[in-house]
């Protein structure tokens, strides 16, 4: 631990001579609001684009650019907010329509983009990168979840003072440069990953209607209209709380002097002044719900059932249990593959699984039908192994397979550097790093009585969400496709 | 805005208490990397039974890595039973054995946690082992037993055609797998295995016999390529591994090497419509055979053009420049039976498609053209030097490693050199494969994606135009037969 505040782990491992370095951010999408619902994740972009030292050709000019970039936005911004009001009126169709605009917004939309290409003209290209990558450096990037930001990169042995000089720099002296550009990258990744794939917006909406009150009711990736307001002043505020060094812990897995590492830690990172309070945890939890709720949606997808119950935080004591529940009933031995797979044939997949965040839990079962079958088939059926649960415990063979697999899959998740990184990294974002050595020994102390009990207390029908695919119908002049996906969806 | 300013002057503050940080990193001083790749022969056995296999210790966890590459795959499925090689693979590990049912096989993995598969791809079948060290012996028994006698259940046989019919009726669903399947037709062409569909028709004519007679002729150790890595003595292993084949007789006469596609592609620029409101992209044509002797100037050459992330210039000036991308770069594939692809990839709302693609274009005749600059060329350099010991970071890595050689046929010293290799180019090697392998006439463009509104472009950019093009329907999925 650093006097700022900072905590670093170490893991040493001979090997191979690199060393997997990493860092996390203890900040995601739960820790935003409306508004700024998507800064977690356009941050973990901003990251990337530079410093005062790296980035740039001229940084005083690079700075003045800056801002009056944020002057003509901050114009143009009530332009826009004229404009929202004007569409909620009915007076316009179409926000983004050029028609609509007044001369003077016009006019500052001319100004800005004049101002972006200087702003371009003053950038070095993805030089983090380009450093790095020279270095040997590999598998630059990050990640950003409703929980944790995490950062990492694979550095050559030789060369970690590399890593702690461009870390801490980015860290110590980031410029958001190309602040308003890269916001459509992330337009971009979002159409990739959510509007142009079969189920993602659909996915999307279901994840809504799951959280009333909790604020893992919004996509990580942020609300299309919030990520157009977010400015560079809610980046500033945020970064200043978030990704102060008491907010921060380092990783490093591979082949390095540990000393060495606490010394180079204390010279870079050690530079990094504390931030002005610890931020404080989520204060809105999820209400509990009181009625089920259903969603029946048409896309270009298998015919499919999707049940989700509100469960517990991670480190819940019921966690544990609720895991060796989703065990019992998954891959090729579990019960449902066997049941609605194999022995009913209502099902060609189905699989549970119990997912824990920081704040909030849910239990989901998955089952797409088999053709001929219906989602409501698929969905009975898997009431049917709930019940089973509930009625009787699991046997002391089953559970005890179970657990074998869970100690097998405790070692396996030690083999690889970067993911032993990545693991102690979420960790450390939710309950610290020891927890990857003491909850092994929580579920192997689950008993059978405890599987039945959660079965019972997590499971009620008005704790239940249930989102059902059915396969849309074929676009005009696809007869064929029409026919045979209303016969797979039973209609 | 105050808050940045003076956040940036608390930063600046921050920088004069440390004296000996360096200004740039480009001060910073490193030691030396002392790295020898390790050589294959030095792992390398032949087992009594035939096959060829690499041992790598490692004793760090209880864990034992076995995986066989098997010289089999797509391209020997036989005519109309299109599918059969991808199925014989999954139902070797579904099917059970001849003394095991499946559920009795799948029980008694589980219970030794123990992750046995297989499968089988257009160019090899593979299958693997992976345990704790304590329970090999049960391990192997059962792993050997699947692949030397499986049973192919009826029931597991009619459950995986219908996983398989139901995932044909999706294949116009998604398109990422429209952009792979119809690039592959154009460069290949229809007739080629790659090409040639598995339809509803050919995964029911597949028997359980059709897979007992694939097994038998693919199946067998002098065919196989194993790679053990983990928890174990060598000789120790040797004996095991000697043990749990023997008795499985080998077949005379080599297994085939897969075919060259007799086609030649035609470039264009070529249309799917899918109503999306991101356009996917493909834009390439033939890449080179792993004989090419300028195959590592051409992979050096790649990195610049696209094939380095974000420091590459497709990436660079699609992505960053003009936010007109997530993703975007470029693959130049040298292939081992037959040329592999370059291809340039990426995805961009319908608008913006045709000015990510004439940007593409310039990038490519930029790099045919023009050298590029010496500080390019040191950045990809180092990317691949500095970086080749990942290559055989753990012990399973570089098991698999060689063995993935061993069946590729690379030459066991290929590795030795090889940094040495890339060291050695200079801008004029780079600029002449540039200019010989990059070939802007035959440039395949494939869009998928909204046609009209990709066709019709940014308004306000009218000097971007797709220009005409072909459109491709999409075909009945469980026949492939396409429209006219």
């Amino acid at each position: 631990m650093l006097d700022n505040g900072m905590k670093l782990l170490m893991v040493p491992r001979k090997g191979s001579p690199n060393v997997n370095a990493g860092w996390v951010a203890k900040v995601g999408s739960v820790n935003e609001r409306p508004g700024i619902t998507g800064i977690s994740h356009l941050f973990e972009h901003m990251m990337f684009k530079g410093t005062q030292v790296i980035g740039t050709k001229n940084i005083e000019e690079d700075l003045k650019v800056m801002v009056e970039l944020d002057r003509v936005k901050a114009e143009m911004r009530k332009e826009e907010q004229d404009l929202a009001r004007r569409l909620r009126e009915g007076e316009i169709a179409d926000v983004k329509d050029p028609k609509v605009r007044t001369p003077r917004h016009q006019q500052l939309i001319a100004e800005f983009d004049r101002l972006t290409k200087r702003e371009k003209e003053l950038v070095v290209k993805e030089e983090l990168d380009r450093i790095y990558t020279a270095a040997g450096v590999t598998g630059t990037n990050a990640g950003t979840s409703e929980d944790w930001t995490i950062y990492f990169s694979n550095v050559p042995a030789n060369k970690l003072e590399l890593w702690y000089w461009m870390e801490s720099d980015r860290l110590l002296h980031p410029v958001f440069r190309e602040f308003y550009s890269e916001r459509d990258v992330v337009h971009e990744e979002r159409r990739r990953s959510i509007d142009s794939t079969p189920t993602g917006r659909y996915m999307e909406q279901f994840e809504a209607m799951f959280w009333k009150s909790s604020p893992y009711h919004w996509p990580v990736v942020g609300w299309p209209s919030d990520l157009e307001a977010i400015t560079r002043e809610d980046a500033t505020s945020y970064f200043g709380v978030n990704y102060a060094p008491n907010n921060l812990v380092a990783c490093l897995v591979g082949d390095f002097e540990p000393a060495r590492a606490i010394e180079l830690a204390k010279q870079y990172f050690g530079r990094l002044p504390r931030g002005p309070y610890d931020p404080e945890p989520v204060r809105t939890v999820e209400s509990p719900q009181l009625a089920e709720q259903r969603m029946t949606a048409y896309a270009e997808t298998n015919p499919q059932a999707i049940i989700r119950y509100h469960t517990v935080a991670d480190g819940h004591k019921d966690e544990y249990a609720l895991d060796v529940l989703a065990n019992l009933m998954n891959d090729r031995t579990g019960r449902l593959y066997k049941s609605l797979v194999i022995e009913q044939q209502v099902a060609n997949m189905a699989s549970a699984a119990h997912v824990n965040r920081k704040y909030e839990g849910f239990f989901e079962f998955r089952g797409i039908a088999k053709p001929g079958k219906t989602p409501e088939q698929v969905e009975q059926a898997i009431y049917k192994e709930l019940e089973k649960v509930q009625k009787e415990p699991p046997s002391e063979h089953e559970l005890q397979k179970v657990k074998n697999q869970v100690t097998a899959s405790n070692f396996r998740r030690l083999q690889s550097d970067h993911f032993l990184m990545f693991q102690l990294l979420m960790a450390e974002a939710d309950r610290g790093w020891r927890t990857l050595n003491t909850d092994p020994a929580r579920t192997q102390a689950v008993t059978a009585a405890d599987v039945q009990r959660v079965a019972k207390q997590y499971f009620e029908p008005s704790n239940r969400n249930v989102l059902l695919f059915y396969t849309k119908r074929g676009e005009p002049g696809k007869r064929g496709a029409e026919a045979r996906s209303s016969e797979g969806a039973g209609q | 805005m105050r808050r940045t300013l003076s956040i940036l002057a608390l930063a600046a503050i921050g920088c004069t208490w440390a004296g000996e940080i360096p200004k740039h990193p480009r001060d910073l001083k490193y030691p030396p990397l002392n790295f020898t790749p390790p050589h294959a022969a030095d792992y390398r056995h032949k087992l009594a039974s035939g096959a060829t296999a690499y041992l790598v210790e490692d004793h760090e966890l209880p864990l034992v890595h076995l995986s066989v590459l098997v010289r089999t795959g797509e391209y020997l499925d036989p005519s109309g039973k299109k599918g059969l090689a991808q199925l014989t693979g999954s139902q070797i590990r579904s099917g059970g054995t001849e003394s095991k049912k499946p559920a009795e096989f799948d029980e008694d993995a589980a219970f030794l946690a123990a992750q046995i598969s297989s499968g089988a791809g257009p160019l090899e079948g593979q299958a693997s082992l992976d345990c704790l060290s304590k329970d090999i012996d049960a391990g192997l028994a059962m792993f050997v037993d699947m692949l030397h006698h499986p049973g192919f259940a009826e029931d597991r046989l009619q459950l995986a055609r219908n996983q398989a019919l139901q995932g044909m009726e999706r294949r116009n669903d998604n398109t990422a797998a429209i952009e792979l399947r119809e690039f592959e037709r154009l460069l290949r062409g229809d007739r080629f295995f790659s090409t040639i569909p598995s339809t509803k028709a050919s995964v029911e004519a597949i028997t359980r016999q059709d897979m007992l007679d694939f097994h038998a002729k693919y199946y067998y150790p002098g065919n196989f390529v194993l790679a053990v890595s983990g928890d174990f003595q060598t000789q120790d292993m040797l004996g095991k591994l000697d043990k749990a084949l023997a008795g499985w007789t080998n077949r005379a006469g080599a297994v085939p090497r897969p075919p060259k596609p007799d086609f030649a592609p035609s470039g264009g620029v070529y249309i799917v419509d899918k109503k999306v409101n991101q356009g996917r992209v493909r834009m390439g044509h033939l890449g080179v055979m792993y004989t090419n002797p300028d195959h590592t100037a051409i992979t050096v050459m790649n990195g610049i053009l696209g094939g380095s992330g974000f420091t590459s210039r497709i990436m660079s000036r699609v992505r960053s420049d003009e936010g007109l991308a997530y993703q975007a770069g470029s693959i130049f594939q040298h292939g081992y039976y037959y040329d592999g692809q370059f291809a340039v990839v990426f995805q961009s709302k319908s608008a913006s498609v045709a000015q990510a693609v004439a940007i593409v274009r310039e990038e490519i005749d930029r790099m045919r053209t023009k050298p590029v600059t010496p500080e390019e060329l040191e950045i990809e350099k180092g990317a691949v030097v500095e970086s080749f010991p990942r290559r055989f970071a753990t012990a399973s890595l570089r098991a698999a490693q060689f063995a993935a050689d061993d069946y590729n046929g690379v030459p066991a010293d290929y590795w030795d050199k090889y940094r040495e290799r890339v060291q050695a180019l200079k801008v004029a090697d780079v600029q002449r494969v540039a200019a010989k392998y990059l070939q802007p006439d035959k440039l395949i463009v494939l869009v998928v994606g909204d046609a009209d509104a990709i066709e019709r472009g940014n308004p306000d950019r009218p000097q971007y135009k797709l220009g005409p093009a072909t459109r491709i329907p999409l075909p009945d999925p469980l026949t492939m037969v396409y429209p006219k």
